[in-house]
């Protein structure tokens, strides 16, 4: 039973409380019969003083008398007074005889004795002294009501530990309960995951506690598992339906080579066919590679300062003679200070993005690349005055193998953005697409790293 | 007396594709199939270049180019390699290869590759003129003359005309162009680099002369000194 964590918290909960109550009520009963014994000495010492005053000044019979008056007080029910003459016989106060055992003038003493008021026999904590003509003065409390006192406080120290034991049950079984079906929503779901259900998450009662942050933050995890768990059945499923129409092409132009009645100049022609499907496939597959190298957000140990302005400027200068066959104007606008990131891989988004912004420029139109320097990251966006795409198509404009050319003749392959967002994200940053009315801006904002103070 | 070649490479197929084109261009080629041979024969044997593939039994590519570079050896080395990410380039060449190529690739730009290797850019700073046929390139002045009529070039145009200048006859790949010019590994789907050559030609060859910088066929451009 104690191999279950909660049972090991509640027992461990409870134990802790009953020995801590057990401490304290054992220090306080011993403080207080310590307290009360110092009082009651102290009090029985100063009247001792005081009777043996009151015989100096009126000897024995005004003692006697002064006693009487004592024991009739009605204050001092729990008084002993006895004193006796030189041979033990009583002379005054509420006990029978001198008990043998007491010694005048020896201390303290603990005894049971008869009191002659109640006829009752009473446990008395006494002193006594002996006066020059052998009378004896012995001074006491009856200890009886302090012993009742005594019970009390032990009876209740008792119900306090079942109290505190109760309570101590009470609290931490609410306790674990709380901090165990929280643990157990979190197991739940997680199991729920590993059997298969990817979209479950773990409920959030909005109560803001560490439960909840905690329950966000695995939620925020599952989401981008989920989100790469899905990216890659499209991919492997667009993979496979992908490359089908190549390697069948593949495969034709291969057949023709082979051919026993294909002419040389067939021939020739398959084999250069055949070449150009293999390198299309080719850099599919780098393309997939890059991808999933910038997905894997790799230790930042290929990063450097890159002066995203000469980035620019470079590409734009690359592209511009293309552009210019076509009276498309491509330049530059705004500056940006230099950014801690992956300069090939950059220059890669750029040039991805230039192309498909000049495949899908009108003639005679123009292409702007702006740059926007923040605090905290950078905006580079490219605007093209071309058709753009339909909205429904842009959420997944990202995603690998989309693209708005369904027969799949043209030249893109589908990973030019996907490749880009990975880009952006192993930058700590994102792609957003947007249809201008008319023209098409593409944002990629990437963080700054530590380059800016 | 013939050049000669280490390649050291375990795929069979890939070795005797690479053999095969470097004994057609006449080198005398010696191969291994591990990085130990490898090790063995780059250290023992008097080579003029290396073509190393980055994965290798017994002794890694990178390992390999650390070793022989420790052993004081400077022949030129070509690393191969079948990862295409841009950053494998970088750790290649810190190594101490001085030039990286991705596999697949075609034997006209291994052979490019290699000849530019071997054969350094001639080292013509001194006399401050590079010249081919007809045209002379003045790099103080920064000015190019064809046949005595004054060119006008962007600052661009000028650095790749320098950079055929200083390799003429020699094979130049596109991707060397996009490295050695623009100082970029990575991969244009377009034909970015026809472009600016063919801005480069218009500038260049006026009506009636031969065309300087050639295109050959699957492998890139060539500057040559007569038509």
């Amino acid at each position: 039973m104690l191999r279950n964590a909660r049972t090991r918290l509640i027992f461990a909960s409870i134990l802790l409380s009953s020995v801590v109550t057990v401490l304290v009520l054992s220090v306080v009963y011993v403080t207080t019969n310590v307290i009360i014994e110092q009082e009651t000495r102290s009090v029985v010492e100063a009247e001792i003083a005081g009777l043996a005053d009151d015989y100096e000044r009126l000897g024995l019979p005004g003692l006697a008398a002064a006693i009487d008056r004592r024991v009739l007080s009605s204050t001092k029910q729990d008084a002993i007074y006895l004193l006796t003459d030189h041979r033990g016989r009583s002379i005054s106060g509420n006990l029978g005889v001198w008990p043998s055992s007491i010694k005048p003038g020896g201390g303290w003493v603990e005894l049971e004795l008869v009191r002659t008021d109640s006829d009752e026999r009473v446990p008395i904590s006494a002193v006594s002294i002996s006066f020059e003509n052998n009378a004896r003065l012995l001074v006491g409390r009856d200890a009886s009501g302090r012993q009742k006192f005594d019970r009390i406080l032990v009876q209740s120290a008792g119900w306090a530990l079942i109290a505190a034991f109760v309570l101590s049950s009470i609290t931490s079984w609410l306790l674990t309960r709380l901090i165990f079906s929280r643990i157990s929503e979190i197991s739940d779901t997680a199991d729920t995951i590993v059997s298969g259900d990817f979209a479950r998450r773990i409920p959030v009662r909005g109560t803001g506690d560490e439960f909840d942050r905690l329950a966000i933050t695995l939620n925020d995890m599952l989401e981008r598992i989920e989100e790469l768990v899905k990216n890659l059945q499209l991919t492997t499923n667009s993979l496979a339906h992908d490359l089908r129409s190549p390697l069948t092409r593949l495969r034709t132009h291969l057949d023709t080579l082979v051919l026993d009645n294909a002419d040389q100049e067939q021939r020739d022609k398959a084999g250069k066919r055949a070449l150009e499907e293999v390198d299309h496939l080719l850099r599919v597959f780098a393309n997939l590679t890059e991808i999933a190298r910038a997905e894997a957000r790799l230790p930042k140990s290929d990063f450097d300062i890159v002066d995203v302005d000469a980035l620019v400027s470079d590409a734009v200068e690359l592209y511009a003679p293309i552009g210019d066959e076509r009276d498309i104007n491509v330049h530059a606008v705004g500056a940006a200070e230099p950014i801690e990131g992956h300069r090939a891989l950059l220059m890669q988004v750029l040039s991805n993005l230039l192309e498909n912004a000049l495949r899908h420029s009108p003639n005679n139109s123009e292409i702007v690349v702006k740059l926007y320097d923040h605090p905290e990251s950078l905006e580079l966006v490219i605007s093209d005055k071309g058709p753009g795409m339909p909205n429904a198509f842009i959420q997944n404009a990202t995603r690998p193998f989309q693209t708005l050319d369904v027969s799949r003749s043209n030249p893109g392959s589908g990973l030019g953005l996907a490749l880009v967002a990975a880009v952006a994200r192993m930058h700590d940053g994102d792609v957003q697409l947007k249809n201008a009315n008319p023209g098409f801006d593409v944002t990629v904002s990437l963080a700054r790293g530590h380059t800016k103070k | 007396m013939s050049r000669r070649i280490l390649v050291v490479e375990d795929d069979l197929e890939t070795l005797d594709f690479i053999t095969k084109g470097f004994e057609a261009q006449g080198y005398v080629v010696e191969t291994a199939t591990n990085g130990r041979d490898g090790l063995y024969l780059a250290t023992n044997g008097a080579l003029d270049a290396l073509v190393l593939d980055r994965m290798l039994p017994e002794l890694d590519g990178l390992s390999l180019v650390q070793s022989v570079r420790a052993a004081g050896i400077n022949t030129p080395i070509l690393m191969l390699t079948a990862m295409s990410a841009v950053d494998e380039r970088v750790r290649g060449l810190r190594a101490g290869a001085d030039d990286y190529l991705v596999k697949p690739f075609s034997f006209q730009e291994l052979d490019a590759r290699i000849e530019a290797l071997m054969r350094r850019p001639q080292d013509q700073s001194d006399n401050r003129m590079l010249s081919c046929a007809d045209l002379v390139m003045d790099l103080e002045r920064r000015s190019v003359t064809r046949a005595g009529r004054a060119l006008v070039l962007t600052p661009r145009e000028f650095q790749i005309l320098e950079y055929f200048l200083r390799r003429v006859n020699r094979v130049i790949t596109r991707t060397m162009l996009l490295e050695g010019i623009w100082d970029y590994s990575f991969d244009p789907h377009t034909n970015i680099i026809d472009v600016h050559i063919s801005k480069l030609r218009r500038e260049l060859d006026a009506p009636g002369e031969f065309q300087m910088i050639k295109t050959v066929r699957s492998a890139g451009y060539i500057m040559s000194d007569a038509d």
